[in-house]
């Protein structure tokens, strides 16, 4: 199918709400909406591809064109492997003036293929087209399919170039791609159970899904293929075996789960592994559909021990969080699922929810957070200016969004938590929810925010009022406007020039001190205190 | 044999060679006469509980590893930031040579001291000749313009009387009645290089401005300390007073001395204060110590002349130069620039990007006493948590004073104070109750072998790494350059900790 073809296919996706509210003639048009030129953008379909692809880690992901499609994307979401790292080496054409002029691609990219497969022997090779390879027509197509007879191994085209459209179209097309050339290839290298599943849409992005997998695993659940986070090749290959799919990131891969329950008869759900309701109502969807599938009855049951375990023990190591987190004010600023799913369990320790932000998100995911939050804002896109005067006017204690808009927060003084793929911390299942939590008191609480907030102490024209300085910190522009302080410990001049000494603060007593025995308790304690304590 | 003249291996392959191996271990099982392997393992695990540590921490005489050094090395720290000005220790001279080594080592940069070179005759007979013909050797063959005299311990012992010994000298012709020689008695056996400093900053002071009437004007004297990145903190400072248009003197600058150009030329004296600015400093305004440990005498004196006087605690981080910075613009009157108020706000945003890598990391930091006050206070302004500070020459005054910091924010909750312990206590108190990172000096390394808690190197000593001393880390840019190595640490750390190809890939993050 041309590529024009296919990616009407993909806007025309009966499983999509939004599409389907849609007349006959506006369908036709497709659904991305159109880029602004001019306006800063998010990525593109190439990249969308590859995000969605990469995390299989034991394939070769060669990227056919110059050299900084793949220099630039290489290796930058921190999606974790637990066995193969041939994912992570960045393989490109890297394609010279000289190739383009003289259409030495094609040549090009079946010799690179042929070393790959003849140096790391790997189940299979993905190639990517870009933008400058399709505008010169290389046929990646034909060189795939030549080179998989010629070489006895899959080498699969991944046709979505960057000027094909968003980073989300890249998502779907990667699914289509999957579709074509991949799943339903292979059998699998165990017998196909009743409790087989597979989830799409999941990155184990920070080694996420590694956070839900021993849920599963508790309840016999065995996860088939994982599209396509720490996932291997022959396990996606055979993933038309599973029982079930669950459907992680709702706008990526809609086409993929349908698509399967079309062609291999297997029901999905579209669920999430933020927040602790929405775990325990993935687990639960996922334990109905089995049975349905024909699994024992009993793990309906068996899931509902195993949530009101886990959901007791998450709210307990939350609870420590709720003094200093109630009433604190957030901003979401993400896409689709994330932007409901985190909502509700915020809101159950207390926190405001000013806004969530719904520009990837489906009809389904707004009415989502219709039914979550009291007087929902939903934002489309924030454009920086408005994201910044909306910080600067204190209308949130932290924001949570991704790395590009961190700076902006911080340029408006706010607190700022990552939760897209940069992230360090992997805050899926209930245990990431804990995380979550103990990283938002962290953030909201850093000390460094007292001096971002606080001006130079000094005029603006440089000049010392002779007015102790120093404790005017606390009783800036900012807390006059906050109306939750954020609370920060003033530094009560304890390295005051000795000329004007100040009484130091009363020292706290610590006597247990002395007492070695306790003190790995007291180290503990201390943490504890620290963490929980107002600051 | 594995060493050939082809190719001459150096002592770290040599002695892994299977010959060398053989030859140790035969060496071992039948000369040495060692406990047995296990046993030295459970001893050694043992001097990592509590009980040996309550034992450690019972020590009353035995001092080891100490975290500070001797008065006369303070003493030829300060006379090396004079203009051409030669330290002459007064006593044996093993101690110069160590004095010496130790600034070599530390700055990569020669040394110039020199000793009065007593024998067991000068110990039981004083040491005046020694005094009479050093003095005329030194401007002889050194022509300096000014002789700064200090003291060893033997000298101190017997009792030798450098003032008059001075003025003996001189008047037999060692040096010219009118020739410069400051004096400052500086025994080992009292305090350390802090006083030491202190002690001869008051003397040349004192040589300059004794008897003079003070006519007041508008110029600041600023006193630095002890401090081994003097190279980079006095050009930083110099910096900053020149961007605020403040017309001061350092007094005691060995920024230059200590940081000389390779072009051909050797400079035994680089730089420094000079003697005209030295008397010129008694009609300043005021003097101000930027590390108040290292000055208390020195400030007293200049305060005695109706000087307005004011000291810190080694302006590192924002709200340590925030402070400096305001207590210079109100003495002086100017105002703070544009400039710098821009590099404070670039600061703060580094902090701000790093905050979550800084967050809630605990540190054990040890060194001199005004140090490790800056250094706690940056730490927790971070969001890091000091857990153990320690100052083997930090005094009850000290202890008070870091214990207030410490109360002063909920990042110190859970600081102990250890004034007057030394670096074996530390081993002790870090094996009971660990820290993330060791913010200290060379001799650290040992520590963090023994304990694999990775050392931050960010004050004097640094023996083993080179050229850290010539960046600042006084000011804003400072403190930026003390952040960038905290982080690096951190996330070098982090790194070494996921490097096994195969195992820990997945936390082998290229983005941190």
């Amino acid at each position: 199918m041309a590529l024009k073809d296919k990616i009407a296919d993909v806007f025309n996706e009966p499983g999509c709400d939004k599409n389907q509210a849609k007349s006959e003639k506006a369908r036709k048009k497709g659904c991305s909406k159109p880029l602004v030129p001019g306006a800063a953008a998010g990525g593109c379909a190439f990249d969308g591809a590859k995000i969605a692809l990469q995390p299989i880690t034991d394939v070769a992901h060669l990227v056919h064109g110059p050299l900084a499609c793949e220099g630039n994307g290489w290796d930058n979401r921190h999606a974790a492997s637990s066995g193969p790292t041939l994912y992570r080496l960045g393989m490109t054409t890297d394609l010279s003036e000289l190739d383009i002029v003289m259409g030495e691609g094609e040549k090009k990219l079946y010799r690179a293929v042929k070393e790959i497969a003849s140096r790391y022997a790997p189940p299979a090779i993905f190639v990517y087209q870009t933008c400058v390879t399709a505008l010169i027509g290389d046929d990646i197509e034909a060189v795939c399919k030549h080179a998989s007879e010629k070489l006895g191994l899959p080498v699969i085209p991944v046709n979505a170039p960057g000027f094909a459209g968003s980073k989300n179209l890249g998502n779907k097309l990667a699914g289509e791609t999957l579709l074509d050339y991949v799943i339903g290839t292979m059998e699998p290298e165990h017998e196909p159970g009743p409790t087989d599943i597979n989830i799409l849409g999941e990155y184990n992005l920070s080694g996420e899904l590694w956070q839900v997998k021993p849920l599963f695993e508790a309840l016999g659940i065995r996860i088939h293929a994982c599209i396509s986070g720490d996932a291997r090749y022959r396990e996606v290959a055979s993933a038309h075996r599973a029982s079930v799919n669950m459907m992680v990131c709702s706008a990526a891969l809609i086409n993929l789960a349908r698509k399967m329950q079309e062609r291999w008869d297997i029901p999905f759900f579209e669920g999430s592994f933020y927040g602790i309701a929405d775990t325990s109502d993935a687990l639960r969807q996922t334990a109905r559909l089995l049975v349905s599938r024909g699994a024992p009855d009993d793990l309906v049951e068996r899931t509902e021990l195993l949530i009101s375990r886990e959901e007791a023990r998450a709210w307990a190591r939350i609870e420590p969080y709720r003094k200093r987190l109630a009433g604190k004010r957030v901003l979401l600023y993400t896409g689709g699922v994330k932007s409901w799913s985190v909502v509700s369990a915020l809101q159950e320790i207390g926190m405001e929810i000013v806004g969530t932000s719904v520009r990837k998100s489906t009809e389904e995911d707004k009415a989502r957070i219709e039914t979550i939050m009291d007087d929902p804002h939903m934002y489309d896109a924030i454009p920086p200016r408005d994201m910044y005067r909306m910080l600067k006017d204190c209308e949130a204690d932290i924001m949570l969004s991704g790395g590009r808009t961190q700076f902006i927060a911080l340029k408006a003084k706010v607190p700022w938590l990552d939760i897209n793929q940069e992230r360090h911390f992997a805050y899926a299942g209930y245990d990431g929810m804990v995380e979550l939590v103990r990283q938002l008191a962290l953030a909201i609480h850093n000390p460094v925010w007292g001096h971002v907030r606080a001006p130079a102490p000094w005029d603006g024209e440089g000049r010392v009022s002779l007015a102790p300085p120093l404790r005017g910190e606390g009783q800036g522009e900012w807390q006059r406007q906050s109306r939750s302080q954020s609370a920060q410990p003033s530094e009560p001049l304890a390295a005051a020039p000795r000329v004007n000494p100040l009484p130091a603060p009363e020292a706290e007593a610590r006597g247990e001190q002395d007492q070695p025995s306790r003190a790995s308790k007291r180290r503990f304690a201390g943490h504890e205190a620290q963490d929980l304590g107002e600051c | 044999m594995p060493q050939s003249a082809e190719k001459v291996l150096d002592h770290r392959p040599l002695f892994r060679e299977p010959e060398y191996q053989a030859m140790l271990k035969n060496k071992k099982e039948k000369y040495e006469g060692g406990h047995p392997d296990a046993k030295v393992q459970e001893i050694s695990d043992w001097t990592k509980t509590w009980e040996y540590r309550e034992k450690n921490l019972a020590r009353e005489s035995l001092c080891v590893n100490p975290a500070k050094a001797c008065q006369p090395l303070g003493a030829v720290f300060a006379a090396a930031g004079f203009e051409r000005t030669m330290s002459f220790v007064h006593g044996s001279q093993g101690c110069v040579a160590y004095y010496r080594s130790h600034l070599s080592r530390h700055f990569k940069e020669p040394s110039a001291v020199v000793s009065s070179s007593m024998t067991e005759d000068a110990a039981v007979f004083g040491g005046l000749n020694n005094m009479v013909d050093g003095l005329a050797n030194t401007k002889a063959l050194y022509d300096p313009k000014m002789i700064a005299v200090s003291t060893t311990c033997m000298a101190e012992v017997i009792g030798d009387d450098l003032h008059s010994f001075i003025e003996q000298a001189k008047g037999k012709g060692s040096v010219p009645k009118d020739f410069d020689v400051p004096f400052a008695h500086t025994p080992a056996f009292v305090g350390s290089h802090v006083n030491g400093y202190d002690n001869m900053i008051k003397g040349i002071l004192e040589h300059f401005w004794k008897g003079k009437e003070r006519t007041a004007g508008s110029k600041i004297n600023i006193i630095p300390g002890f401090d081994g990145y003097c190279v980079g903190n006095n050009r930083e400072l110099k910096r900053i007073l020149d961007a605020m248009g403040v017309e001061y003197t350092l007094i005691s600058d060995a920024s230059d001395n200590f940081d000389t150009p390779s072009d051909g030329e050797y400079r035994m004296y680089d730089g420094g204060t000079t003697l005209d600015e030295m008397k010129g400093a008694l009609d300043a305004k005021a003097t101000l110590s930027l590390q108040a440990y290292c000055t208390p005498k020195s400030l007293d004196y200049a305060a005695s002349f109706g000087q307005e006087t004011a000291s810190f605690h080694y302006p590192l981080g924002v709200k340590a130069t925030d402070e400096l910075l305001m207590k210079i613009s109100e003495l002086t009157g100017k105002e703070v620039p544009e400039a710098l108020t821009l590099e404070r706000g670039r600061l703060i945003d580094a902090m701000a990007d790093s905050q979550s890598w800084l967050h809630g990391k605990t540190y054990a930091i040890y060194g001199d006493p005004d140090f490790v006050y800056a250094m706690a206070r940056f730490i927790m302004e971070t969001g890091g948590e000091p857990i153990h500070c320690l100052a083997t020459n930090g005094t009850k005054e000290w202890e008070e004073e870091m214990k207030a910091l410490l109360a002063s924010s909920p990042y110190g909750k859970g600081c102990q104070v250890w004034a007057g312990k030394d670096l074996w206590h530390l081993r002790s108190l870090l094996a009971t109750e660990p820290a993330d990172f060791i913010i200290g000096n060379s001799y650290g390394k040992y520590l963090e072998r023994d304990l694999k808690i990775p050392l931050i190197r960010l004050t004097f000593p640094i023996f083993d790494r080179h050229h850290h001393h010539r960046f600042p880390t006084w000011g804003y840019q400072g403190a930026l350059r003390v952040l960038v190595t905290l982080l690096d640490k951190i996330m070098d750390t982090m790194d070494l900790d996921t490097n096994e190809a195969g195992v820990t890939d997945y936390s082998f993050d290229l983005t941190r």
